[in-house]
């Protein structure tokens, strides 16, 4: 038993070694990447708050959600004014926890996987549009908890892929 | 006429994986002769713990795909008894007909009230010493259930009974899976507001940066665990040395998601699924180095990887438009799926007997659990509770 967990470790330590000489911007380090042309928007990576203290619900009602393509995190042009008026809200103060949601189709983990690239996507807008990263922070539901889930047809899973802003 | 159909598009799927990537796919019915065995001359006293620890050994007894229960021409059979005093007491002999020869001999007892147990204890022994191969029965299953109205944690045996709630997080569990000893289960509950990761028995979350934690998945060697965390700024994959706390990003793949990691069963590499190349993709990633390896092929999404002591890796794959099981072989590069009805089947999970999966099975939007048997390609419910049931995971 030992042994394997020897064996594991060097490898994994002469690997590491190798990236440290390799990449010195980082302190984490990524052993596989992508820069392919298929997925969606490139997000440049800025850091999530840490939770503790951060209120954990808002109101949802102050704005409508917007809604994604199939499988896509990509923010359509048509949705675009109501991320621009929550960035006029948030930059009079409070914050807002955007939450991800998916439709009902792909395996729930990859929907939470999903659901927080579409909030990762809209909050990496909103600090485009002036917030502070501070201000927002993302929440992932995946696919468990539809707007409408009591139907299972093109409509209800158009209505499910959304991003909802819970003012706080 | 669908059977026609699917094996055109089986064929034209060969035609196009072979010349694309030199793998093969082997769709059959396994034909392999159950061993016939003979349970009529093992003596049951008349006390109800004795006469159910007698249904659940000959049911586990059937459930582990080996056996078929006769009386006649049998080539092994049962003898010995069971008797429930102050105990549950049996003596267990099994005889091989064919040369008379006694290949197990042991008695066993318990307390009455654990009669599941023992006998599920008694049917992997029995099974082991026929088959030389280790049973399922005494396995126990982590699933979600939403029958309260929340989607909570809960925990039954393998064959479907003692099915009872573990978390009251009145919110949301998601991606249930043991620790390697099997006496806790590790999942991802948004109980505090955000989802972060849990293990049974420890009020504190053992992980909860900020935005997603999920996916947890502990090394064989209990030294290691591999989550998807989005604090950097995306969904991506993490392993956490859990002695130190140390954490080593392993993928930077800012266009995509990552999800599901799951052990190999050496703790070498890790399975996951990726759509960093446009689709959701299951991917092994050698940790002593190298690039990840794509290993499934078609269909439009490939998920819910899990590696099993066979070192066989099952994923659920988007075909034709429905879920299906397949079973790749990444030593051999050959990929089968699965022929079963015409239902959805998601979140595959290895038993201990390396031949049979449990997984979450959908007909008209309702889930519920199956027992697949991956020889004989069908599949029997093992959860017939109200509600719907998903995200299975077995103990090892």
């Amino acid at each position: 038993m030992k042994k394997i967990q020897k064996k594991m470790f060097i490898p994994i330590l002469i690997f590491l070694l190798f990236i440290n000489g390799c990449q010195t911007t980082s302190s984490n380090n990524p052993i596989s990447g992508s820069d392919n042309i298929f997925g969606d928007p490139l997000v440049i990576d800025t850091p999530l708050n840490q939770i503790d203290g951060l209120p954990i619900d808002g109101d949802r009602s102050l704005f409508q959600p917007i809604y994604f393509s199939y499988d896509s995190s990509a923010i359509s042009p048509d949705q675009t004014a109501i991320c621009e008026a929550v960035a006029k809200h948030l930059k009079q103060g409070g914050g807002v926890i955007v939450e991800g949601h998916g439709d009902e189709r792909g395996s729930r983990e990859y929907n939470l996987a999903l659901g927080e690239r579409r909030a990762i996507a809209v909050r990496h807008f909103l600090i485009e549009l002036g917030v502070n990263p501070s201000q927002i922070q993302t929440k992932s539901f995946g696919e468990e908890n539809p707007a409408v889930g009591d139907r299972h047809d093109e409509e209800a899973w158009s209505k499910n892929r959304r991003v909802e802003f819970a003012i706080y | 006429m669908n059977k026609v159909f699917y094996f055109f598009i089986f064929n034209l799927f060969f035609i196009f994986v072979s010349s694309s990537l030199g793998q093969s796919i082997e769709i059959r019915k396994s034909t392999d002769q159950k061993i016939s065995f003979s349970v009529q001359n093992f003596i049951v006293d008349n006390k109800k713990e004795s006469i159910h620890f007698m249904e659940v050994l000959k049911n586990d007894l059937v459930r582990s795909g080996y056996f078929k229960l006769s009386n006649t021409d049998a080539l092994f059979s049962l003898k010995g008894s069971v008797k429930t005093s102050n105990k549950i007491s049996s003596k267990i002999y099994v005889f091989n007909n064919s040369d008379k020869s006694s290949i197990l001999n042991r008695a066993f007892d318990s307390e009455k009230i654990n009669y599941r147990h023992l006998a599920h204890r008694i049917a992997d022994e029995i099974i082991f010493a026929i088959t030389k191969k280790k049973g399922m029965s005494s396995a126990k299953l982590a699933l979600v259930g939403n029958i309260s109205g929340y989607k909570e944690l809960y925990i039954c045996d393998i064959d479907g009974a003692n099915l009872r709630k573990v978390s009251d997080d009145k919110n949301i569990v998601v991606a249930p899976e043991w620790t390697p000893d099997g006496k806790n289960i590790i999942y991802t509950s948004y109980k505090m507001g955000y989802p972060n990761i849990y293990q049974t028995g420890q009020s504190k979350p053992i992980s909860s940066y900020g935005g997603l934690n999920v996916s947890a998945a502990i090394s064989p060697d209990n030294k290691y665990i591999a989550m998807i965390l989005s604090k950097d700024g995306n969904p991506e994959l993490y392993l956490k040395e859990l002695k130190t706390d140390k954490l080593i990003r392993l993928t930077a793949t800012r266009r995509a998601n990552e999800a599901s990691p799951c052990w190999s069963p050496d703790g070498k590499k890790l399975a996951y699924v990726s759509d960093s190349s446009g689709r959701p993709h299951v991917y092994v990633l050698n940790l002593g180095g190298g690039k990840p390896v794509r290993i499934s092929s078609s269909g439009s999404e490939n998920v819910s990887p899990n590696w099993g002591s066979n070192d066989l890796i099952a994923y659920s794959s988007r075909q034709s438009g429905r879920y299906k099981i397949v079973i790749s072989d990444i030593n051999n590069r050959s990929n089968k799926i699965l022929s079963l009805d015409n239902a959805d089947y998601e979140d595959p999970y290895w038993t201990p007997d390396g031949r049979h999966l449990v997984a979450s099975r959908s007909i008209n939007y309702r889930s519920s659990i199956y027992l697949l048997d991956t020889l004989e390609e069908r599949s029997i419910p093992l959860v017939n509770v109200k509600g719907d049931w998903f995200s299975p995971s077995c103990t090892r």
